[in-house]
Order: structure tokens, then C-alpha cells, then sequence
């Protein structure tokens, strides 16, 4: 079997596993950026407007957002959209030279995406952060670093949730 | 949970060893309301939120934390830091509406 069908028929079966887990989890099929369907499970969701695309350009201007280095764990489903657990961890270096000076916290559907910013030093040594956060509705979350070396990383997870925390 | 608007705590662990990784939990008790709900009456809440907060560790700023009515009400926050020094650990969350609030801790080694 030549190395394009093979490729084709695993993407048909991924594509297939992720209809009928949409189905289970009750999830909309067609959501653009679904992880199970239009995109590996390494692509950054989409955009979904305008001021997710504003607030990414503000901060990051024109580099590149790449995925990894960037733990980011929530709930798969949150009942309670007014507290919603988040953690956010790394693995970049937080030496003198080279650390994460920023790390930004955004939720697609919130009434203001930035939730929240942490600017930090290579004091606090590892990185690590939790707290928790309020959520209109089901949407994905990214959580985005930038070293001051420049570069862009992010970690990214899909949140339902089932009461609007936000009003 | 303190329940008085401002009223902080620090927890650091029970021994800490000189140059530790450790984990520092903060939780001040604030409404955090977002503006967009309304009272029984129909009255509108306005936004009342820390949207600050500062975290000095002896003389030195080790981070800053800037936020929005989008975190829970009476915010927890945990942080990793490099007990490397013994000294006091402050932090201070201002919101809106000009409250500041202040609470420390002391960074203490644990006799070997």
C-alpha cells in the first residue's frame, strides 16, 4: 500500500472515530477547529472571531504561535461555568538569559477572552500556576507563553460547560 | 474561606528546604462581579474586581499578575517559586475601585 492511500485511510478513520465521539459527546459535528475532526490533536484550534484574532495579535503581533511546552489542564466538562479549575504548567527554562516573561490565559467565548495575564521572572523557578476562572460556555482555552527570547508557545483544551458562569 | 472583602491568606508548606521548588496558595475573598448581572430589584452590579496583583519576595518583584473579572469569586491563585533566600513573601492585590490589600508570609528554612 503506497504511503498516501495508507495516510488517507488512517485520516478517514480519525475522521470516523471523531464523528461518532462527536456523536457520543454530543458535540457539534461541524465545529470548525473540533480536535477530532478538522485538525490533529498538535493544531491549534481556530480562530473563532474577530477579538480572539485581536487579542492574539495584540500580544503576539505577527509570530508564530507553535504548540507545546505548555501544559494546560482543565475539566473536560464543567458543570459550573463560575469556577472552573485551570493549571498551567512549562517546561522552557526560567533561567537569567531565557525564561517565560509572560503567560496568557484565553477563552474563546468569554465577554473579555483575556482572562488573565502573568507576568513573571526566573524567580519563581519551575513554572507553574493555577487558579480558577469563569466560563460563558463551552469553548476552547489557550493558554499562551512568550520567553524573552520571543518565541510563542501554547497549550491548548476544549471546556464544556453547562452553567454560564459569566452572566 | 474568609468572607470580609480583602481578608487574604498565604499558605507556604509546613518545611521548606533552602533553594526548594515550591508551591505558594494565596486566596483573598473578593465579590470579583463581572457588571453584566443584576440584583432581585433589577438594579445592575457594577464591575467590582482585583484586576492586580503583585508578588514581592524580600526587595525583589518575582511576578505580576494582571486580571480580569474573569477569575472566580474570592480568587485562589497557587505559583511555583525558588525558595532561595529566607525572607518575607508580600503580596498585594489592588482592584477596581482602588482597594489595595496586603498580606505576607516568611520564607523560613527548616533546620536540617
Amino acid at each position: 500500500m503506497s504511503p498516501s492511500s495508507s495516510q488517507s485511510r488512517r485520516s478517514f478513520v480519525a475522521r470516523s472515530a471523531g464523528f461518532l465521539g462527536a456523536l457520543l459527546l454530543g458535540r457539534d459535528v461541524l465545529t470548525p477547529g473540533g480536535r477530532l475532526l478538522a485538525s490533529g490533536p498538535d493544531d491549534p484550534p481556530a480562530i473563532p472571531n474577530e477579538i480572539v484574532a485581536k487579542a492574539l495579535k495584540d500580544r503576539f503581533g505577527d509570530r508564530q504561535i507553535r504548540t507545546g511546552h505548555v501544559q494546560l489542564d482543565m475539566p473536560a466538562a464543567a458543570e459550573d461555568g463560575r469556577v472552573v479549575p485551570v493549571i498551567i504548567e512549562s517546561d522552557l527554562p526560567m533561567t537569567a538569559d531565557n525564561y517565560v516573561k509572560g503567560v496568557h490565559l484565553i477563552v474563546d467565548h468569554n465577554p473579555d477572552v483575556h482572562v488573565a495575564g502573568f507576568y513573571l521572572t526566573p524567580a519563581i523557578g519551575r513554572l507553574s500556576i493555577s487558579t480558577r476562572i469563569k466560563m460563558k460556555r463551552s469553548t476552547w482555552v489557550r493558554a499562551i507563553v512568550e520567553t524573552t527570547g520571543g518565541d510563542v508557545w501554547a497549550g491548548y483544551t476544549h471546556v464544556n460547560v453547562t452553567l454560564n458562569g459569566c452572566g | 474561606m474568609p468572607n470580609v472583602t480583602g481578608e487574604a491568606r498565604i499558605r507556604l508548606p509546613d518545611r521548606i528546604a533552602r533553594g526548594e521548588q515550591i508551591l505558594v496558595n494565596a486566596i483573598i475573598s473578593h465579590p470579583m462581579d463581572t457588571g453584566f448581572f443584576r440584583t432581585k430589584d433589577g438594579d445592575p452590579i457594577p464591575a467590582y474586581f482585583i484586576n492586580e496583583v503583585t508578588i514581592v519576595y524580600g526587595d525583589q518583584e518575582v511576578a505580576r499578575f494582571e486580571w480580569t473579572s474573569g477569575i472566580s469569586r474570592d480568587p485562589l491563585v497557587t505559583f511555583s517559586l525558588k525558595a532561595d533566600r529566607e525572607a518575607p513573601l508580600t503580596l498585594t492585590w489592588k482592584d477596581n475601585k482602588g482597594g489595595v490589600y496586603r498580606q505576607s508570609a516568611d520564607i523560613a528554612f527548616t533546620a536540617a
